[in-house]
C-alpha cells in the first residue's frame, strides 16, 4: 500500500498586519466627515398668534417698560434717548437689578421694535446686549446669594429656579408698523 | 580597558498587536458621534455674531429655516415661498410638539423678512425659536 503522506499544514492565520491600516483609513474618513457643530444662538419664545379682532391692549406702566427702537439707519432709541448699541447692556442692568425683589408682575419688560428695513445684524447685536444684561445680573445674584457661578449650578436645582423666578427674561418683540393694520 | 554598552534584555520594539483595537475604538467613537449632513443648504448666508448665546441641547428637536442673502427661504431641503412656511411648520409642529425652530438668517438681511417668518411661525404655533449666531470672540 502506498502510504499517502499527509502534508503538514501550518496553522491557519489571517494576516492581521494590515488591519491597523484599514482601520486608520476608516477612522480618517469619519474624522473628515464629522461635523461636531453645536447649535448656538439666542433663544426666544414668540407670543401666541391672536387674530387682530381678539387682540387686547394691556397697558404697561412706564416704570417697568424698557423700549428699544432700532430704525433703518441703525440708530437706537432706549426710552426715547439715543444710545449706542454697546451701551444698552450697561444702561439696562441697574433697572433689572432694582426690580429683583419686586413681585412678578412688576418686573422689567424689554420691548424690541424694529423697522422692516432694519439690518438683521443690528437687531441681533441689540438682542445680544439685552440678554447680556440679564445674564450679568443673574450671575451677580447667583454669586452673592449662593456663592456659586451660574454655570456651576445644576439645571434642575432650586437655586436656578429661584434665579429664574427673581430675574425672568422678558423680551417682547413688537411687530413693525407695516404689519399692523 | 574595554567598555561594553549596557543593553536592556527586553525587545526593542513597540508592541503593535493591540493597535487595531485602539484604532477601532476611536473609529467606533467617531461613527457613533457623526451625524452626516442630511440636507443641502441651497442659500448662501453668513451668520451674525453674538456673545450671550446658549446651546441647544437637544438636537432632535431642532428644525431649521434658512434665509439667504438674496432673501430666499429654505425649509427642510428645498426653497419655499413665504406662504408655504406656515403649512410646513404646522405639520412639523404636529409631529414634534416641542420643536425649536432655528433661524439661520444672513446677517445682512432686512428685518422685514424675519418678521414675516416669525408671523408665519406664530400662526403655525411654533413659538420656540432660536436665532442662530456664532460666538463673538
Amino acid at each position: 500500500m502506498v502510504q499517502i503522506k499527509k502534508r503538514k499544514k501550518g496553522e491557519p492565520e489571517i494576516p492581521t498586519s494590515s488591519m491597523a491600516d484599514i482601520a486608520f483609513l476608516l477612522l480618517l474618513f469619519f474624522l473628515v466627515a464629522t461635523v461636531i457643530d453645536v447649535d448656538t444662538g439666542i433663544g426666544l419664545t414668540l407670543p401666541e398668534f391672536v387674530p387682530p379682532e381678539q387682540q387686547e391692549v394691556v397697558p404697561i406702566s412706564k416704570e417697568r417698560l424698557a423700549a428699544v427702537l432700532i430704525n433703518e439707519n441703525g440708530d437706537v432709541l432706549l426710552n426715547n434717548e439715543i444710545i449706542a448699541i454697546p451701551q444698552i447692556s450697561k444702561s439696562l442692568k441697574p433697572r433689572i437689578e432694582s426690580k429683583i425683589e419686586l413681585p412678578g408682575n412688576k418686573k422689567l419688560v424689554v420691548s424690541v421694535k424694529t423697522d422692516r428695513k432694519t439690518n438683521y445684524n443690528l437687531y441681533i447685536q441689540a438682542l445680544d446686549q439685552i440678554k447680556n444684561a440679564y445674564f450679568d445680573v443673574r450671575e451677580a445674584y447667583s454669586l452673592q446669594r449662593f456663592g456659586k457661578r451660574l454655570v456651576d449650578l445644576d439645571e434642575k436645582s432650586d437655586e436656578i429656579k429661584e434665579i429664574r423666578e427673581k430675574i425672568p427674561i422678558t423680551i417682547s418683540i413688537a411687530e413693525p408698523e407695516a404689519i399692523k393694520k | 580597558m574595554k567598555f561594553e554598552k549596557k543593553r536592556a534584555a527586553t525587545k526593542q520594539s513597540i508592541p503593535t498587536a493591540s493597535l487595531p483595537d485602539i484604532v477601532f475604538m476611536l473609529l467606533l467613537f467617531f461613527m457613533v458621534t457623526t451625524t452626516l449632513r442630511e440636507v443641502d443648504v441651497l442659500v448662501s448666508f453668513r451668520l451674525p455674531e453674538a456673545k450671550a448665546i446658549e446651546k441647544i441641547e437637544n438636537k432632535r428637536l431642532v428644525s431649521y429655516i434658512w434665509i439667504g442673502q438674496d432673501g430666499k427661504i429654505q425649509v427642510n431641503d428645498s426653497l419655499t415661498k413665504l406662504e408655504e412656511v406656515q403649512k410646513i411648520m404646522y405639520a412639523k409642529r404636529v409631529s414634534l410638539p416641542n420643536v425649536i425652530v432655528s433661524l439661520r438668517v444672513d446677517k445682512n438681511s432686512d428685518m422685514g423678512v424675519v418678521t414675516d417668518i416669525q408671523q408665519e411661525l406664530r400662526k403655525a404655533s411654533c413659538l420656540r425659536i432660536n436665532y442662530s449666531t456664532l460666538l463673538k470672540i
